[in-house]
């Protein structure tokens, strides 16, 4: 199906697959589509209708408050061509840089599902074939079967490797949470299109780095210490991290995190819901603790050292905007050096 | 038009932001830079989030939705916005605001926003108003290229090559951006591409050599015209990352 997109700076045209959403079409085609999540949330990938008909496959969508139907707006990522399209997006579209991984649909097995708290699971996701991504992206996930996918950032960093890592927090509305915690899926097929999100770190930023994360939001931040550590980023620049969750038994990590402490990172947990468990401190003494909500324990210890910083920001929506407005109104960075996914 | 009552003064605090609805029903936001009032329409031009939800310095509007900015004196885009904030001028009397008249497509736009308020004022005696019905062509490769346009409403598509091999450049104009400048520049005789009504449209017809004598005449407004259209150009050639 031949799809035509008139963006305010051009006109790009792709082939899309029988039944494949609009949005993913042209991101392997790559064509850099604005989107943010991609899972029909955000509304970021909405466009218009000039001609042809689409068929949504999520009617449903959270993202739906975001078009007007009657003005022929649509979800990009929910909807699939049912012929060819004319479609208008009212933002500057690019073609991907050189050198950014374009994404694919790619079979995967579920591995190594465990328990990492009381409601938070971390798995594996073993690929047919080897895929490279940046440190701090997503890849969506669907269970064989299962419509619609949901978006998780990889904890691990590996070039051109098989294996992708991740965490998942149990939500009671949460159909994939659900599936997965429902039963034991070791060794479940799962689809999966990615690499996605623009929240990534290479070594050659050359700034300082400020990770914020509120609870599963840690998730990108692994990938981009591991991306950092392992390159010695940190001989050179320096690194913090603020780790937001409610109480000790919410923490995760802990162990990796003070592997990165020992390479030059410094690591806090902010506890928003309990004094800190003198217990916590001699368990963990390579790792700084204090009470508070992630952004309010970032500001205060931030306060004065934001030279030639460039911030990632990840977690519940509440707590990305509270970070996002420390970081514009107190510590006065550019938005380019903010970087963020919101989970929602 | 009798005046029309935005809000109180002290509804708006300092360096706050308040959504008002003025009388006769339009909706706006209303900044308040250390005791200087600006008004803009409520909502981000990107996905329609109110800007009173927005962040403010008293200098930088930001929408908190994916940061985009706008310079409050003027609602010129900054930072990663790609489109300018329609403006209403707000004018004081006592503990009152009152509108002080709707800004026309030339100060919303991306190159004249913002100019010492004489240029304007040249530039908007030499704009010609005109409504073209939707199919209407104003202009095609190879005519000459002695106007540019302002786009106040309507759509316009643009299509590059000849005849049977003409495909759509997919260019997407907002209100307040410029098209066929060319005419601004040295050098650029004729069209490249053509230009038609997708719907109706509401546009601005300006000399391009009269517009850039009154630019010669106060070259601080030229220079910031030249550096915006630059910059546009820039953008359109840009391949990705560039922006």
């Amino acid at each position: 199906m031949r799809i035509q997109v008139n963006a305010r700076n051009r006109g790009y045209e792709f082939e899309a697959l029988p039944g494949e959403r609009v949005l993913y079409a042209g991101l392997r085609a790559g064509i850099d589509l604005p989107y943010e999540c991609a899972t029909g949330t955000c509304g970021t990938c909405k466009a218009k209708l000039l001609s042809g008909r689409v068929k949504d496959r999520w009617a449903d969508a959270p993202g739906r408050k975001f078009v007007k139907p009657q003005a022929a707006e649509f979800l990009m990522c929910q909807c699939a061509a049912e012929d060819a399209l004319t479609l208008e997006v009212s933002k500057f579209v690019y073609p991907v840089e050189p050198g950014v991984c374009v994404p694919q649909t790619c079979g995967g097995t579920l591995r190594n599902l465990r328990p990492l708290t009381h409601d938070v699971l971390g798995f594996a996701l073993e690929l047919e074939r080897p895929r490279d991504f940046d440190a701090g992206q997503f890849v969506l996930l669907a269970p064989e079967g299962m419509a619609g996918y949901r978006a998780y950032s990889m904890c691990n960093y590996e070039r051109g490797g098989r294996h992708l890592e991740f965490v998942v927090k149990r939500k009671a509305d949460g159909a994939f949470s659900q599936w997965l915690f429902g039963a034991n899926r070791e060794g479940a097929s799962l689809d999966t299109f990615g690499p996605l999100g623009k929240a990534t770190f290479d070594p050659g930023l050359g700034k300082n780095l400020l990770c914020i994360a509120g609870g599963s939001g840690i998730a990108g931040m692994m990938s981009i210490l591991a991306r950092a550590t392992a390159s010695g980023y940190f001989e050179r620049h320096n690194g913090r991290l603020f780790f937001g969750v409610r109480a000790m038994r919410d923490a995760f990590f802990l162990r990796e995190l003070t592997e990165f402490g020992r390479h030059n990172v410094e690591i806090t947990l902010a506890l928003s819901d309990e004094e800190i468990p003198e217990k916590a401190r001699q368990d963990w003494p390579g790792l700084r603790f204090e009470r508070g909500l992630v952004h309010e324990v970032a500001k205060r210890r931030m306060a004065g050292n934001y030279q030639n910083v460039r911030a990632y920001v990840a977690g519940p929506p509440p707590a990305v905007d509270a970070a996002i407005r420390v970081l514009l109104l107190d510590a006065r960075l550019t938005t380019d050096n903010i970087r963020y996914d919101k989970f929602s | 038009m009798a005046k029309r009552l935005v809000c109180r003064v002290a509804d708006v605090p300092e360096n706050g932001l308040k959504e008002c609805e003025a009388e006769g029903g339009l909706k706006l936001v209303v900044a308040n830079a250390g005791g200087e009032f600006f008004g803009f329409q409520a909502s981000c031009p990107h996905q329609d989030v109110p800007l009173c939800e927005g962040l403010f310095d008293g200098s930088t509007l930001t929408c908190h939705m994916h940061l985009w900015q706008w310079d409050v004196r003027t609602g010129a885009p900054l930072g990663l916005a790609e489109a300018p904030l329609q403006r209403y001028p707000i004018a004081r009397e006592g503990d009152a605001l009152y509108l002080g008249g709707e800004s026309g497509a030339l100060d919303v736009g991306e190159l004249f926003n913002g100019l010492n308020s004489s240029t304007l004022e040249k530039l908007v005696s030499l704009a010609r108003r005109e409504r073209h019905p939707a199919g209407a062509v104003l202009y095609r490769p190879g005519d000459p290229a002695e106007d540019f346009f302002v786009l106040d409403s309507g759509r316009i598509e643009f299509l590059v090559g000849r005849g049977e091999h003409a495909a759509p450049a997919g260019f997407m104009l907002k209100k307040g951006e410029v098209f066929g400048w060319a005419a601004l520049l040295e050098g650029y005789a004729a069209r490249i591409a053509s230009a038609r009504c997708l719907e109706e449209a509401s546009l601005l017809r300006i000399n391009g050599k009269a517009a850039l004598r009154v630019l010669e005449s106060d070259p601080a407004s030229g220079f910031v015209v030249m550096r915006r259209l630059a910059a546009l150009i820039a953008r359109y050639l840009a391949t990705s990352g560039a922006k």
